[in-house]
């Protein structure tokens, strides 16, 4: 592997030197075929990322309707935020969310992917990969309408199942302890497939010839988890990681469509109450600043991840 | 056209997108099939309704904005294009999951730059969209068109009017004429009552007449006897309004929802789900399709279950009463107006269409909704088709109170309609849940 890095590496330095001996005129059509092949996604990244970032700095600044002139506010609208009972508690929730989606995901895909990798012989396997990945192509409109019906309390399936073995039974979604776990539960069935498919692929990157080295050495399946395994998967770990908190931060929908953030506010996401400020408030300066405390919020949990990666991840 | 529409109404028995697009275009082709019978022609001909002037020089394009599919309500658009040939009529809906919240889409898309000439509002939107400056004045159309309009305002019930121009107006200049309505009532299955051997309700039931009916047909597991749910305007106001209660004062300033007749119609409801004789909210219980089925034996609503009932072949079985009172007569009343927008181009085009809509032409139309004009409303023939009783839901008016609309209805909305969910479920005591609703409702104002 390391002979490889340095032959491209050699191989990169000879291709620069051939640009740099390039006659100037060839250099720069060189360079505008690259800008002209590069410009749609610098345009779409201006109009779609940029522009409404930058927009969106600029309105938490003002107060604005819609409707009528916006007025200059200065730092006020991140004052409220900070004072602000439903924001706060929109955060709380989307924290707590967050987190239980990190660890059922991490760990069950984790799970998942070493069932499916080592315990499921032959064409079984490609079913399986298929079946667990499957409702993630499902948009989040369906998923949430078909849950809506399996934990219906008069009819649906599982409070059917729970009475058949006499287990009390709930309305779920109604009730404050049990809505945000069953959303959590909604959501991991409706993404777990992602994370699984990079482990899985993750863990088929694992060079067989360290496992087969441990096994002569003596080590047993455990330890060669613990040594060869985990440290080979563990940058794959650390992207889902990251992957799962900013998906997981910015939930919007299972909360819209089954819950309507109740109940009473129990799983109003950030998101939601960005959406609920801006759209039926109306007040666009306001959720102009919540989406900018959202950005700092992952940008924030994304730098501390990178930097605790540095006691556990183990690059090659 | 419906001043509830399905999604809304129905409240915690949410029905699927597909299913109301599916219901809405069966309604449209029993709205054409009217037309095609020649039903309309002699409805309007014994309803003895003022007609309307036309223009026929009117020209342009109008371009109007409808709650809901626009293509459940062509047989309507087609007579307004016989009377106004050179109008160009531009229809777009919106599908919405209340009327507050298709207010609150509206008012993103003119933001965003759209323009309408004419708009849908129901109750629940008028007054916002006029205290935003969307909507143009009609105090002068109304007076140029005074000799026009006159038999048309007269025809109107009373209270329609003074609302569109007290509650529905921010500064008492009048921008709506009112279109068509729904009060509340409760619609029964007549098969469960007889087989139960219980007596059908009069129309000055009590709640203390109705929990004895109510519990007499429940057989649990089998029957329910009533749907009590946390739906706003099917559900909680009815039963707060005829305690005499409600959730804001007269004149939407104020939150009145925990006062001690509040609590008490919450606790009455409350208790409907403790005692097994409403289901347990909170899913996709469908009221329609469960009394259609023989299982459920009363439910409240407005015109709106006449076409629900009817695509289940379930109208033969069922009479609406009036809601049973605690304290006296109540029922909530939301209504639709068609005003101008302030943007549009083209002002006596959407006047003409404005007019239109409150006249008795598209009122024959309406199947299940009932119609501002009691000349309609009360004829015989347009009444023929319908379940018995649905005669009770015109004067409903005269003790209505209209669904309040502030500002952030929307928001209050799902509030009320979350604590009440709450209550019913027994996770809130009524008199703390509703306390708690007051402050929220009052922080919301």
């Amino acid at each position: 592997m390391g002979a490889s890095i340095t032959e491209s590496r050699s191989a990169g330095a000879d291709l620069s030197l051939q640009h740099n001996s390039l006659p100037a005129a060839a250099r720069r059509r060189e360079a505008i075929v690259a800008y002209a092949l590069l410009s749609p996604a610098i345009i779409l990244f201006l109009v779609f990322i940029a522009g409404p970032l930058v927009g969106a700095i600029v309105l938490s600044f003002f107060e604005w309707n819609l409707l009528t002139d916006a007025e200059f506010v200065g730092l006020d609208n991140y004052r409220q935020l900070f004072t602000d009972d439903a924001a706060l508690a929109a955060v709380r929730n989307t924290f707590v969310f967050a987190f239980w989606s990190l660890v059922t995901h991490v760990g069950a895909a984790l799970l998942l992917a070493l069932m499916v990798q080592r315990a499921i012989p032959g064409v079984l396997k490609y079913v399986f990969r298929t079946a667990i990945f499957f409702p993630v192509i499902m948009s989040w409109a369906s998923v949430s309408l078909i849950w809506l019906f399996i934990l219906d309390p008069n009819f649906g399936f599982i409070n059917h199942y729970l009475e058949q073995v006499g287990i009390p039974t709930k309305s779920w979604l109604l009730m404050p302890d049990t809505a945000m776990p069953a959303i959590i539960i909604v959501d991991w069935w409706k993404t777990i497939g992602f994370t699984f498919i990079l482990i899985l692929a993750g863990l088929q990157g694992v060079p067989a010839h360290l496992h087969e080295a441990a096994k002569i050495d003596g080590a047993g399946s455990v330890r060669r988890f613990r040594d060869i395994t985990l440290p080979m998967l563990s940058p794959t770990l650390f992207m889902v990681a990251i992957l799962t908190f900013i998906g997981a931060f910015q939930i919007f929908e299972p909360m819209y469509v089954m819950t309507s953030g109740g109940p009473l506010d129990k799983t109003v996401s950030i998101v939601m109450q960005i959406y609920e400020t801006g759209f039926r408030r109306f007040e666009m300066g306001y959720a102009s600043a919540m989406a900018i405390g959202v950005f700092v919020v992952i940008l924030a949990v994304t730098l501390i991840q990178m930097r605790l990666s540095r006691y556990w991840v183990f690059y090659e | 056209m419906d001043a509830r529409q399905p999604a809304e109404i129905i409240g915690s028995t949410r029905t699927s997108r597909r299913r109301v697009l599916t219901r809405s275009a069966q309604l449209g082709a029993a709205i054409t099939g009217v037309v095609a019978s020649g039903g309309i022609g002699s409805i309007l001909a014994s309803a003895k309704a003022p007609a309307l002037l036309q223009d026929n020089a009117l020209s342009g394009k109008v371009r109007f904005l409808v709650y809901g599919e626009a293509a459940q309500n062509q047989p309507v658009f087609d007579v307004f294009k016989q009377q106004y040939p050179d109008i160009e009529l531009e229809v777009v809906g919106i599908e919405g999951a209340s009327w507050a919240a298709f207010a609150d889409a509206v008012t993103t898309r003119i933001a965003g730059g759209e323009q309408f000439d004419v708009v849908q509002i129901a109750t629940e939107g008028q007054r916002l969209f006029a205290s935003r400056g969307m909507i143009e004045p009609i105090d002068d159309l109304i007076e140029r068109d005074a000799e026009e309009l006159d038999g048309l305002l007269a025809d109107f019930h009373p209270k329609l009017v003074e609302w569109c121009n007290t509650l529905s107006s921010p500064d008492g200049q009048t921008y709506f004429l009112p279109g068509e309505f729904n009060t509340m009532a409760v619609w029964y299955n007549t098969e469960i009552f007889a087989a139960a051997g219980v007596e059908e309700p009069s129309a000055d039931w009590t709640w203390d007449q109705f929990l004895e009916t109510a519990t007499a047909l429940t057989k649990p597991g089998e029957v329910y006897g009533m749907h009590a749910s946390g739906a706003y305007f099917a559900s909680v106001m009815p039963w707060l309004l005829t305690n005499g209660a409600s959730p804001l004062n007269a004149d939407w300033t104020e939150a009145t929802v925990n006062t001690p007749e509040a609590i008490e119609a919450a606790t009455f409801m409350r208790q409907l789900v403790a005692d097994q004789v409403s289901p347990e909210p909170g899913g996709e219980f469908d009221a329609f399709a469960t009394m259609a089925q023989g299982k459920l034996a009363m439910v409240g609503g407005g015109a709106w279950p006449g076409p629900f009932l009817a695509e289940l072949d379930a109208l033969e079985k069922v009479r609406i009463v009036p809601h049973p009172v605690n304290s006296g007569p109540g029922s909530p009343v939301g209504w639709n107006s068609y005003p101008i927008m302030k943007a549009t181009q083209n002002r006596e085009a959407a006047w003409a269409l404005s007019k239109f809509y409150s006249s008795p032409a598209p009122a024959a139309f309406l199947q299940y909704q009932v119609p501002a004009q009691r000349s309609v409303a009360e004829d015989e023939e347009f009444l023929a088709n319908k379940p018995e009783g649905f005669a009770y839901l015109y004067p409903a008016l005269d003790y209505a109170t209209p669904v309040p609309g502030p500002d952030q209805g929307s928001i209050i909305q799902q509030d009320i309609e979350d604590t009440f969910n709450q209550i019913l479920v027994g996770n809130l005591e009524p008199e703390a849940g509703l306390n708690d609703l007051n402050g929220k409702i009052q922080s919301n104002l």
